[in-house]
């Protein structure tokens, strides 16, 4: 039984999680450029962009509005971030490595703040290998 | 829960994303993807297309808002003309909040 492990994760957060999964034993994973936004419906941006300063009065109305991406726009307060730039990670495993596989996705990318991304676990019905054929588990 | 895929056309995914976001779906991955569909891609005079670019939205929900979020995208996505895209949905057995460390099912 096979499961797939998805992780949405910081751009920066990359290389250790590889590094992590490496001392695992599980070098074998597929990396995608992807854009996300969260609960939150992005962001606005003031520390990557610091010559546009952030009115920060206005920035703790925003929960009242729809996402503070759309609030940052409406009021041109600075410039909003509508999709934040995040990397996937597509990781099959044996079902029974699921729970290690996921700590330490957890204990690696887990800095605290919005935006540390989510894992998502579903079922793999069927892997092969395309060089030599082999399927299930030895697959992979 | 169910992951949903959409794959739409680039110059929708505006529509279909404000769309969810007033729904109540902000939260989705977006990705670049190339596509070709039952047509074989498309040719406009003596070029034929077969790498055509789309726009793949990845949002997992309940299974009860699944229908929802599909009926949002049919409507935000469709243009009438071949190309529009298409929806998978799959099921996710578990999911985890990296920030805090909390698995729902």
């Amino acid at each position: 039984m096979l499961v797939e492990i998805t992780a949405v994760i910081r751009r920066d957060k990359v290389a250790p999680t590889m590094r992590a999964l490496d001392n695992l034993g599980l070098g074998s994973m597929t990396i995608a450029t992807v854009s996300g936004r969260g609960r939150q419906g992005g962001n606005i941006m003031t520390d990557i962009d610091r010559e546009v300063p952030a009115e920060y009065e206005s920035v703790s109305k925003i929960t009242k509005h729809l996402t503070p991406a759309s609030f940052a726009l409406s009021h041109s307060l600075t410039r909003p971030v509508f999709w934040v730039p995040k990397r996937m990670l597509t990781i099959v495993v044996p079902s029974p490595m699921k729970d290690d596989v996921v700590d330490l996705i957890v204990s690696t990318n887990q800095t605290g703040w919005m935006g540390d991304g989510k894992i998502f676990v579903s079922p793999i019905e069927e892997s092969l290998r395309i060089r030599t054929g082999e399927r299930g588990t030895s697959s992979i | 829960m169910k992951m949903i895929r959409a794959i739409v056309r680039p110059e929708k995914e505006n529509d279909v994303v404000l769309a969810l976001e007033a729904k109540g779906f902000p939260a989705m991955t977006k990705m670049n993807v190339f596509g070709r569909g039952k047509q074989k891609g498309i040719t406009v005079g003596p070029i034929h297309y077969d790498e055509l670019p789309k726009v793949m939205l990845m949002i997992v929900v309940e299974d009860n808002e699944s229908p929802a979020v599909i009926d949002v995208i049919r409507q935000s996505a469709y243009v009438g003309y071949e190309g529009d895209g298409k929806v998978f949905v799959s099921p996710v057995t578990e999911s985890y909040t990296i920030r805090t460390g909390t698995r729902s099912e």
